[in-house]
């Protein structure tokens, strides 16, 4: 092809957007062509290390050499790759009839964030960033094994999305692998703008109550994840990354349980379990004890609930969904209102309207500590989807207790327990408790 | 051995403190029940060992599997059939007897098939779980449960109304002659290793069962038969013990927790000992589900491209359940779980002399692989 028809053939694929900036450099005997998208790129760089320098060599030859020595000098295979990569930032090049490639792509996404949704006291206070090749190289530079493995891969039919499956290709669980990569090509959505969307689409089931993949933005989570044998995706774009993988317990670790001596994190675990229970079963156990054996407790302990119910007018089952109902709206409107609202929402809320419930006793005091207790214990929860997911099965538990009493309220735990070893996350068992021994017995095996 | 395994011996003796074998006992206080109880843990224990060691030759292998490959259809078929009947009416009667127990002490306005109910929806999708899966939740909700019934036992010994008086009196019946139907009932209790007809699929890894893990058991068996026969006593005397329905709860309601939120014991003791019957109906409807699947070869009858198959006894196990709940009286139920004992005691060491037959039959099998 010639010069002209490469410039017409450009021309035409970019046809539709007026951001494409033609420039053509003339010195002497020299011509070349540039193509690129201004706002991409590094014009700075463009200028030093294209512009400066097609001036100051002799000849072609010798500046088609001295580009291809270029760290930004990409191979390009075909035409059509030209399309793509313009896009993402690259520069093209005419010289001779022939086109160069050289990636100046300039963001300004690649800035790291603090920590914000997984915070610890100690240890490292860096989150992801936006960019996926910073996020890469955090990774990276946190996680020195030459087993460490990225494809890369785009999904999203229309905004082709850049996505990477990192893991260690030594320890990762092969069967989850395969599992995992199988399903990220059966995604045929036409916009993928995160990780978290992605991951409901890669999820086992349509309807599961549990999460399936942890979001994390910690790096020291994602690297102690790899060295265990999971596998990382990230998008670009996007401050999260998908861990798979995953079991229950996964989900009750925080990354500073393993800053702390022994018996701290002991002691943290300890709490964030009974956090979980208390948060699970005490709203049931109000229930199956006021109204169906209030004889279970000690007697003044009883008298003192029952006393303090005296004028309310509802069962206790509706009394609980009333106080449940009216925390879960404050939780839902503290997150979603800015930060300078939210303050005046849970006062509020919670002083205001706790305090107003039991005088016009529409619900014991009791009930006030109960729901009070049941909310902080839900925030215990350190990863995000595991406490959502235990705010909706608490209503099923509450169900359980108004139908069934105290019994149902057990058999209900008994048989959530039972459905969640019965599920899987990427072909391993969600709940079980000799995770390492068999991991490491599936890693060994040919698939 | 591996952990798992003790697990299946354990829930089936614990299940069993609470139902009825300390009322078959209990029956025969002085009737030959003491050595009826030495007897049985000697011949228990022969038969779990003989049991243990015939399925460590094949490790990942079923029972039904075994005689697949060694006997002939004709009896092949019915006896895993009646093997399925069995499995199902020992879940059925840990079933039956926790409903008469949450009826008469936790809720007793409610009605009984209601609870019966309850009890059949929290097991029932547990029946058609994978067997690992199975051993996993049995795991974990031991984890959950035990250390408090640990915890209720230790109460029950340092227990100031416990009179050793009375157990010492109790113990002294041991010159009698044995009581059938008391070692029957003790008998039972060892049955837990029967399990790996189908639990054997789960051990596949090769595993070591010598004398100290026949001392292990050993230990646990007199543990539990000395507590589920003589703590009652101790806390209840020894005439008219057996007037006691339930010997096991109204020992647990004589003891109190002083400073405690709960004050009495029988609450606590109820709802985690719910945990237990549910683990010993999960693994007996778990087996008599997958011998069933042996029998008519349920994984082959499907709908639409849907395996339905296993889901088809599921109604049959409610209807069943349902039935027996509402037309049972407990004395009944405490005679009928008695004859099923004593039929045990028969069935069980008889399987032994299936077991050398498999074992000749495979050897064959072995040296010529190409028949």
């Amino acid at each position: 092809m010639s010069s002209e028809e490469n410039i017409k053939w450009i021309n035409e694929q970019f046809k539709d957007t007026n951001e494409l900036t033609m420039k053509t450099l003339e010195d002497d005997d020299k011509k070349a062509e540039l193509f690129y998208i201004k706002p991409l790129i590094n014009v700075e760089l463009l200028q030093q290390i294209i512009i400066k320098p097609f001036f100051e060599m002799q000849s072609e030859t010798k500046f088609i050499r001295y580009l291809k020595a270029l760290p930004q000098f990409q191979d390009s295979k075909s035409q059509e790759q030209l399309k793509t990569e313009v896009l993402n930032g690259n520069v093209v090049l005419f010289i001779q009839n022939k086109f160069y490639l050289l990636d100046l792509k300039f963001s300004f996404n690649d800035q790291t964030n603090a920590a914000s949704v997984e915070t610890t006291i100690h240890g490292s206070q860096l989150a992801l960033s936006d960019n996926i090749a910073t996020n890469i190289n955090i990774i990276r530079s946190d996680y020195h094994q030459p087993t460490l493995y990225v494809e890369y891969a785009t999904i999203g039919q229309v905004n082709n999305h850049k996505m990477a499956i990192i893991y260690d290709k030594e320890k990762v669980n092969k069967n989850a692998l395969k599992l995992i990569t199988e399903k990220l090509q059966q995604v045929d959505k036409q916009v993928i703008t995160s990780t978290v969307q992605l991951s409901n689409y890669i999820n086992n089931k349509k309807l599961s109550l549990f999460p399936q993949l942890i979001m994390t933005e910690r790096p020291d989570r994602i690297v102690y994840n790899l060295a265990g044998g999971k596998v990382i995706i990230l998008v670009d774009g996007n401050p999260q990354a998908l861990i798979a993988p995953v079991y229950f317990f996964d989900f009750m670790t925080s990354m500073e349980d393993n800053y702390h001596s022994f018996y701290i994190s002991f002691f943290l675990k300890f709490l964030r379990y009974t956090g979980l229970f208390i948060s699970l079963l005490l709203p049931g156990l109000y229930i199956g004890i006021t109204s169906f054996a209030p004889e279970v407790f000690r007697t003044e302990l009883a008298l003192t609930i029952a006393g303090s119910r005296i004028g309310v007018p509802f069962s206790s089952f509706v009394e609980v969904l009333f106080m449940l109902f009216f925390m879960e709206m404050l939780l839902e409107a503290s997150i979603r209102l800015p930060k300078s609202i939210s303050a005046t929402a849970t006062t509020v809320g919670g002083l205001i309207l706790g305090t107003a419930v039991t005088e016009a006793s529409l619900a014991s005091d009791i009930m006030v500590i109960i729901v009070s207790a049941v909310a902080i214990s839900t925030f215990v929860i350190p990863i995000n989807e595991m406490a959502f997911s235990i705010r909706v099965i608490r209503f099923i538990f509450i169900l359980a207790a108004t139908l069934l009493g105290l019994a149902g309220l057990t058999l209900a735990l008994y048989a959530m327990i039972m459905y969640l070893v019965s599920i899987d996350s990427f072909g391993e068992p969600y709940l079980k408790f000799n995770e390492k021994k068999t991991s490491k017995t599936k890693a060994g095996e040919e698939i | 051995m591996s952990r798992f395994y003790y697990y299946l011996i354990l829930i089936n003796m614990v299940a069993n403190i609470i139902a009825s074998v300390p009322a078959i006992l209990l029956h025969f206080h002085n009737d030959g029940a003491v050595i009826s109880m030495l007897l049985s843990i000697a011949a228990g224990v022969l038969l779990v060992t003989i049991y243990t060691k015939f399925f460590l030759k094949y490790p990942g292998k079923t029972l039904p599997e075994l005689l697949e490959k060694t006997t002939s259809k004709w009896f092949y078929q019915p006896f895993v059939f009646l093997l399925a009947v069995l499995w199902f009416v020992a879940g059925l009667i840990t079933l039956i007897t926790f409903t008469f127990l949450l009826i008469r002490y936790l809720s007793p306005e409610m009605p009984i098939i209601l609870i019966c109910l309850t009890l059949i929806l929290a097991v029932i999708f547990g029946c058609i779980l994978k067997t690992d899966r199975v051993m996993y939740t049995v795991e974990m909700i031991m984890i959950i449960t035990s250390p408090l019934i640990l915890f209720i036992f230790f109460k029950a010994y340092s227990s100031k109304s416990l009179n050793w008086d009375f157990v010492r009196e109790a113990a002294l019946y041991i010159n009698q002659v044995p009581n059938w139907h008391s070692f029957s009932a003790c008998f039972f209790l060892f049955l837990g290793a029967a399990n790996l007809f189908i639990f054997n699929r789960f051990f596949t890894d090769k595993q070591k069962f010598g004398f100290r893990q026949i001392m292990f058991i050993v230990l646990i068996s007199i543990g539990t038969l000395f507590t589920t026969y003589f703590i009652p006593i101790g806390f209840n005397g020894f005439e008219g013990i057996n007037d006691l329905v339930y010997p096991w709860i109204s020992t647990t309601d004589s003891i109190r927790m002083e400073y405690f939120i709960i004050e009495r014991v029988l609450f606590m003791f109820l709802l985690f000992y719910l945990g237990i019957a549910f683990l010993s109906i999960l693994i007996h409807w778990h087996a008599a589900m997958e011998f069933l699947k042996f029998t008519f070869k349920l994984e082959k009858i499907k709908y639409k491209d849907k395996n339905i198959g296993i889901f088809i006894p599921l109604p049959i196990f409610v209807a069943i359940s349902l039935y027996f709940v509402t037309v049972l009286t407990e004395y009944q139920l405490f005679r009928y779980s008695s004859y099923f004992y004593d039929v045990l005691v028969f069935i069980f060491p008889g399987m032994i002399l299936l077991f050398t037959y498999i074992n000749r039959r495979m050897k064959n099998e072995e040296s010529s692989p190409e028949n």
